[in-house]
């Protein structure tokens, strides 16, 4: 039985921290916390599904068209959502244009795919039971993003900008750096890998249109328990939340699994408010 | 002249004649008889709605071909509540209020039904809501509201008389989601079977409606010794997740439960056709085929009626179009028994008791402590994956 939680809890976790890698993504050039990477998920499986079940498409044209899709809506966000109320970050309007966003595709999608679950097909079929690929294709995918993000911070010149951009936008538009170019680019990496955490997690999640918002919340999680920004904190954050969950929903009951869930994130943030390997930020006094 | 002017003072005279003879409403002044539709049209919860909106709309049509309801035509005063109980009040609200509905139908589900309800009793509106909670229909707070369809113990009764006296199962586990829907439904099962004697629930559990994996919920159900799984959630997601894990654990426990577990979207969420065998949903027997494949003679004619009217059945259920027809003919029936329209002659025309013979309610009876119509007997259980033609076939074990 305890194979049964982890397997499940860590293919779920696995997702939960690709979505936490996008938040993070976006955040960083940006300083936004937007609400949109569970839509991309939920962009991922829909459109997955869309292009190679109901097209039937080649897998791996499947997986560029899903990808596309949300590369356009991480890049329309930014332009729609993120930019114009960047100049008055302080009053957090972003959380209005970012909601608004996701509300937005929801409902979008709603329309047009229909508002019952549909299925995701089988990508390669290999394995079975708990060996299925359902359960470790999102791992994998959630190993590889995480292990490409750091090659890309630390071997090429854009992640070093990306990482000026993240310290001080205004220090590395002196350096000659655009930082709005590096926060285009961010949302629409952020749009990729939200929408391969829907896509390689389908045959878990279905095809369905209200997917976004339950990811948008339990992606969050991880990073506010791994503390907002680190990678890192969001893969382990995102693995601990899944396996949190399955073994609350296994061992007190479904209907608890919220509230152990929020237990334990409170505790985390009273003992570490910014969170597992959130690193203090300096000030202006 | 003088004999122009007397011809057309005869004819004149000979009008006011047949307007005086003729009675008052059988004239093409005779309001409409207004009845209010409250229905979700659109939205994640709209199918059941389309499908009685068939119903409703057709009853009224052939109604108001035949003269109408004492010579008065029906009006159906629709409003799309989109699921959303706020919007399905202010729709009551306003259609009582502006249009001065006589009677109400609907909401479509019990959400809305529990908000409405209250609103509607104010205003002593004759109403027929759409929902199964039990608590809709209470002779005391709303004394003016009747339930043409079935409630929720008498889905309980039939489930759990299934799995008990038919398949003969003596040890039950119980699955259902975290909504409140699904919370009630298990307890209200735990209760009812705890009451029964002789049995004993191995397994209790509720899900997440979304939850993405439940092998770990159904190897605890299993491993209890469960000989049928008793499943209340109406999310096509979790029943056919549920279907999957009990093939992936070649488990061949029975399903018994909520209609979702034979609705059309499981079917392409199902890993493989055959996770969908031995499994049964609530059903209706008036609407159910039998052994031979053929549905009862009345709801035959009824289907090849409606068809050859136009009303599409391929895409929804005919228990659904069959409720439509039976709450406007039922209307019709009680008013013309009354000679009335008001409140209270109707109320106390249906608290009678005389059996009102429909389609899908086929004897449906008030009584002054009783308002809900739909008889018991003939809630049965079908066959999930039998569905064809807007019904199912029926599940082994009720003989012809």
């Amino acid at each position: 039985m305890l194979v049964t939680i982890l397997v499940a809890g860590i293919a779920i976790g696995a997702i939960y921290a690709m979505i936490g890698l996008s938040y993070n993504m976006m955040y960083s050039t940006s300083k936004v916390v937007s609400f949109t990477p569970g839509q991309l998920g939920m962009i991922g499986a829909v459109f997955g599904a869309w292009f190679i079940g109901v097209l039937e498409v080649p897998l791996w044209l499947g997986f560029l068209g899903a990808m596309g899709v949300a590369v356009v809506y991480g890049f329309f966000t930014e332009l729609v959502a993120v930019r114009p109320v960047l100049k008055s970050i302080e009053q957090h309007l972003y959380v209005l244009t970012t909601l608004a966003a996701a509300l937005m595709i929801q409902q979008v999608v709603a329309i047009w795919w229909g508002t019952d679950p549909r299925p995701f097909p089988t990508l390669f079929g290999l394995g079975a039971g708990l060996a299925s690929e359902k359960y470790w294709l999102p791992v994998v995918a959630c190993f590889l993003a995480f292990i490409g993000l750091e090659l890309f911070y630390r071997k090429t010149l854009w992640g070093a900008a990306f990482i000026a951009v993240a310290e001080d936008a205004e220090a590395s538009r002196a350096l000659g750096i655009l930082d709005v170019r590096i926060r285009v680019v961010s949302y629409c990496l952020a749009g990729f890998i939200g929408a391969l955490a829907g896509f390689m997690g389908g045959q878990l999640l279905l095809a369905f249109f209200a997917l976004g918002a339950t990811l948008t919340f339990y992606g969050f999680v991880p990073i506010a328990m791994g503390g907002i920004g680190s990678n890192r904190g969001a893969l382990i954050g995102g693995f601990f939340l899944g396996i949190l969950q399955q073994a609350a929903n296994y061992f007190v009951g479904g209907v608890f699994v919220g509230v152990v869930t929020f237990a334990v994130f409170i505790t985390v943030l009273l003992l570490v408010p910014r969170g597992l390997f959130g690193s203090a930020v300096a000030r202006r006094v | 002249m003088k004999m122009k002017a007397m011809c057309i003072a005869a004819v004149l005279a000979a009008v006011s004649v047949a307007l005086v003879a003729v009675p008052a409403w059988t004239q093409s002044s005779a309001p409409p008889l207004k009845i209010g539709w409250l229905a979700a049209l659109t939205g994640p919860n709209s199918t059941p709605g389309i499908g009685q909106d068939r119903g409703i709309r057709y009853a009224a049509d052939q109604i108001n071909k035949a003269g109408g309801v004492m010579g008065r035509k029906i009006e159906i005063v629709s409003r799309d509540t989109q699921g959303d109980p706020t919007k399905a009040v202010n729709a009551a609200l306003e259609m009582i209020n502006n249009d001065k509905v006589e009677f109400t139908i609907g909401p479509t589900n019990s959400g809305e039904c529990l908000a409405t309800q209250p609103v509607i009793a104010r205003y002593k509106v004759p109403s027929f809501p759409i929902g199964v909670v039990d608590s809709l229909i209470d002779t005391v707070k709303f004394p003016y509201s009747f339930r043409v369809s079935n409630n929720n113990t008498q889905w309980q009764e039939s489930v759990l008389n299934y799995a008990l006296k038919v398949l003969k199962a003596k040890k039950i586990g119980i699955i259902g989601d975290t909504t409140g829907y699904g919370t009630m439904s298990v307890n209200l099962s735990e209760q009812l079977l705890k009451a029964q004697g002789g049995v004993s629930i191995t397994y209790k559990g509720e899900v997440e409606a979304n939850q993405t994996d439940v092998m770990a919920d159904l190897r605890k159900a299993q491993s209890s010794g469960a000989e049928v799984m008793v499943v209340w959630t109406d999310s096509a997601g979790l029943n056919s997740r549920l279907m999957n894990a009990r093939a992936e654990l070649n488990w061949n426990v029975p399903f018994v439960g909520h209609p979702v577990l034979g609705a059309g979207a499981v079917k392409p969420l199902l890993a493989k056709p055959e996770n969908w065998k031995n499994v049964f949903n609530v059903g209706y027997r008036p609407m159910s085929f039998d052994d031979n494949g053929k549905l009862p003679e009345k709801s035959q004619k009824f289907v090849e009626t409606v068809s050859s009217a136009g009303v599409k059945l391929d895409d929804t259920m005919l228990w659904w179009v069959g409720l439509g027809v039976d709450t406007i003919q039922l209307i019709k029936d009680t008013v013309e028994a009354a000679k009335s329209s008001k409140a209270d002659d109707v109320k106390r025309m249906l608290e009678a008791g005389k059996t009102f013979n429909g389609v899908y309610c086929t004897s449906c009876a008030y009584s002054p402590t009783n308002h809900n119509g739909y008889p018991t007997d003939d809630v049965v259980m079908n066959r999930a994956d039998s569905f064809r033609a807007g019904a199912y076939a029926i599940a082994p074990g009720y003989g012809k």
